[in-house]
C-alpha cells in the first residue's frame, strides 16, 4: 500500500480484496452447506436405510452424552439460580417469583441453547473427526466408488439420530438444571421447593419456541459439522482444521438460530 | 479394563459396571494430574531468569489466537447481547421497568454470559486448532525432531501457546463484555422501544459496580487457564494418526467445556 502510483505491481493485496476474499469463501461455504442440507433432506425421504445405523447414532450421540450434559447442566443451572437470587436481592428482597421467572428462562431458551451448545462441542467434533478421518484415509472415496452417497450413507443416519436424540438430551437437561437450581435456591436463599416449582409462567408460546428451538439445533449440529467433516483434506492436521471448524461453526449457528427463533417468538407471542 | 461382563449373571454385570466407573475415575485422574505436571513445568518455564520462553513464537501465537479470532466473537457478542435483551423483555414489560433492562442485562452479561460464551467460543478456535496443530507435531514426530536438536519444546511450543491463550481471552472478555451491552442497547431499542439513553442510565446508575465486570474477568483468566492446559496436554498425548489427532481435539473441546462449567460455579460462590 505504500506505493500508490502502482498497485499492480505491489504483492500487498490491501483491505477490498481481502474483504472480498472473505465474501465470496463464506458465500460459497454457505452454498456448500445449502446443498448439503438438501441432499440430506432428500435422502431422509427417498435413500435406502441401512438397518441399525440410526439406532447405532442414537447411541453414540445421545447415551454417550448424557453424563456429559448433566454435570455441565447440573452445574449452569446451580450458578444461573445463584446469580439470579443476588441479582434480586439487589433490589427486591422476594424470591417468590425466582422459580417460576427461571422455570420460565429454562423452558423458553437457556435449557435448550446451552445444552445445544455442550452437543455442539462434545457431538460436533465428534462427527467431525469421524467423517474427517474417513476423508483423509480414502474412505469417502471408497464409498463413492461403490455407489454409495457419503451424504445417504453417513450423514442421513446422525441428522436422524441427532433430531430425536437432542430434543430428548434438551428436555433431561431441563430437569437436571431446574432441580440443581431449586436445590441452589433452597441452600443459599432458603426458598422452599413448594414456593420454587411454580409453573405459572409456562404457557404455549413459551413451550412452543423452546421445542422448535431443539428440533432446529438437532437439525443444526450434524449438518453444520458433516459438512465440516466432509470438506476435510490434508492429512491429520486437515481432521484437526475439520473438527475445530466444526465446533466453532456450530456453536455459532447455534448462537444466530437463538437470535432468530427468540426474535420470531418475541413477535408472534408478544411480551404477554 | 481386564473386567469382562462373564455372563448374564448380576454378578458379572456388577463387576463389569464398577469395572468402567473406576475406569474412568482412573482416566480422570489421571487427566488432571497430567494437566497439573505441564502446568509444573510451564510456570518453571515463564518464572524462570531470563524467562525461556520463545518471543518470536508467542508474538506469531497472540496474531494467530487473537486477531484471527475477533470476527467470531464480535459475532458471538452481538448476539449475545441481543439475547439477553429479548429474554429479559417479558419481565421488563411485565413490571413496566423499562430503566432496570440495562441494569439486568449488564448484571448478565458482565458476570456471567460473556465470559462464559467467550470462552466457549475460543475454547472451540483456539483451543481446539491448538490441539490439532501439536496434535499433529507429535503424530509427524515433530516435537521429538525438536528434542534431537536440544530445543526444549515446553520453552519454544508450549509456554508461548499457554501465555497466548490465557491474554486472548482475557482481551476477548473485554472486547464481548463491550459490544454484548451494545448490541443489548440497540435490539432493546429495536424490539422493546427502550431508549439506548435509558439502558445506558441503568447500566450506569449505581447498582453495577466495577466488582461485576472484576467477576467475570476473573473468570476469564481461569477459563483461559483451563482451555490452555487442556490444549496443549491433549495435543501431547496423541497417539495413532489422523483419528488420534480428532479424537484428541474431541477430547479436549469436551474437557474445556466441562472444566470452564465447573469453575464457573466454584468461582461464582467464592468470589460472591
Amino acid at each position: 500500500m505504500s506505493d500508490a502510483t502502482a498497485p499492480s505491481a505491489s504483492t500487498h493485496t490491501g483491505f477490498v480484496h481481502d474483504l472480498g476474499g472473505a465474501a465470496i469463501d463464506l458465500f460459497l461455504g454457505g452454498r456448500e452447506l445449502y446443498s448439503v442440507f438438501v441432499r440430506t433432506l432428500y435422502y431422509v425421504f427417498r435413500g435406502k436405510r441401512e438397518k441399525g445405523a440410526v439406532v447405532a447414532q442414537m447411541y453414540s450421540i445421545g447415551n454417550r452424552s448424557l453424563f456429559f450434559v448433566s454435570i455441565t447442566m447440573g452445574f449452569i443451572g446451580m450458578i444461573l439460580c445463584y446469580q439470579a437470587g443476588l441479582q434480586s436481592k439487589r433490589v427486591v428482597p422476594d424470591f417468590t417469583m425466582l422459580g417460576p421467572t427461571y422455570l420460565e428462562l429454562l423452558v423458553r431458551d437457556l435449557a435448550a441453547s446451552l445444552a445445544a451448545l455442550m452437543l455442539a462441542t462434545r457431538v460436533g467434533a465428534g462427527i467431525a473427526a469421524e467423517i474427517g478421518s474417513m476423508v483423509v484415509t480414502e474412505q469417502v472415496d471408497a464409498l463413492r466408488m461403490c455407489a454409495a452417497d457419503p451424504i445417504d450413507f453417513l450423514l442421513v443416519p446422525r441428522f436422524l439420530a441427532s433430531m430425536v436424540m437432542t430434543t430428548a438430551l434438551i428436555v433431561w437437561a431441563a430437569t437436571v438444571a431446574f432441580f440443581a437450581g431449586a436445590a441452589t435456591a433452597y441452600v443459599a436463599f432458603d426458598v422452599p421447593l413448594r414456593t420454587f416449582c411454580n409453573m405459572q409462567l409456562i404457557d404455549a408460546g413459551d413451550l412452543t419456541i423452546g421445542l422448535s428451538k431443539c428440533v432446529a439445533y438437532g437439525a443444526a449440529i450434524p449438518i453444520v459439522s458433516g459438512y465440516c467433516g466432509l470438506s476435510t483434506f490434508g492429512g491429520s492436521e486437515g481432521v484437526g482444521w475439520a473438527t475445530t471448524r466444526a465446533v466453532v461453526n456450530s456453536s455459532l449457528a447455534i448462537i444466530m438460530l437463538n437470535a432468530f427463533i427468540s426474535t420470531a417468538g418475541l413477535l408472534i407471542f408478544g411480551t404477554k | 479394563m481386564a473386567l469382562e461382563p462373564t455372563a448374564d449373571s448380576p454378578v458379572g454385570r456388577l463387576a463389569s459396571l464398577a469395572g468402567s466407573a473406576g475406569a474412568a475415575l482412573i482416566g480422570i485422574a489421571q487427566t488432571v494430574g497430567g494437566m497439573g505436571v505441564l502446568f509444573g513445568r510451564i510456570v518453571t518455564r515463564i518464572f524462570a531468569f531470563p524467562p525461556q520462553v520463545d518471543w518470536p513464537e508467542l508474538k506469531r501465537n497472540l496474531h494467530k489466537m487473537a486477531v484471527k479470532s475477533l470476527p467470531i466473537v464480535v459475532v458471538t457478542a452481538l448476539f449475545t447481547g441481543a439475547i439477553m435483551v429479548i429474554q429479559a423483555a417479558p419481565l421488563v414489560k411485565r413490571y413496566g421497568a423499562e430503566g432496570l433492562l440495562g441494569w439486568g442485562a449488564g448484571f448478565g452479561t458482565l458476570r456471567e454470559v460473556a465470559p462464559l460464551l467467550t470462552a466457549l467460543m475460543i475454547s472451540g478456535r483456539v483451543g481446539a486448532n491448538n490441539t490439532a496443530e501439536l496434535g499433529t507435531m507429535v503424530v509427524t514426530e515433530q516435537i521429538d525432531a525438536l528434542r534431537t536438536l536440544a530445543i526444549d519444546p515446553i520453552a519454544f511450543l508450549i509456554a508461548p501457546r499457554f501465555i497466548g491463550i490465557v491474554v486472548t481471552l482475557f482481551v476477548m472478555t473485554l472486547y464481548a463484555d463491550a459490544l454484548a451491552l451494545f448490541g443489548a442497547a440497540y435490539s432493546g431499542y429495536g424490539l422493546i422501544q427502550v431508549e439506548p439513553q435509558s439502558f445506558y442510565n441503568g447500566l450506569t446508575g449505581g447498582l453495577l459496580h466495577f466488582s461485576d465486570v472484576a467477576n467475570g474477568l476473573v473468570k476469564s483468566v481461569v477459563f483461559g487457564l483451563v482451555i490452555a492446559l487442556a490444549s496443549c496436554h491433549f495435543g501431547l498425548s496423541t497417539t495413532g494418526g489422523a483419528p488420534g489427532v480428532g479424537r484428541s481435539v474431541n477430547a479436549t473441546v469436551v474437557a474445556s467445556a466441562a472444566g470452564i462449567f465447573v469453575l464457573d460455579y466454584v468461582l461464582s460462590f467464592m468470589l460472591g
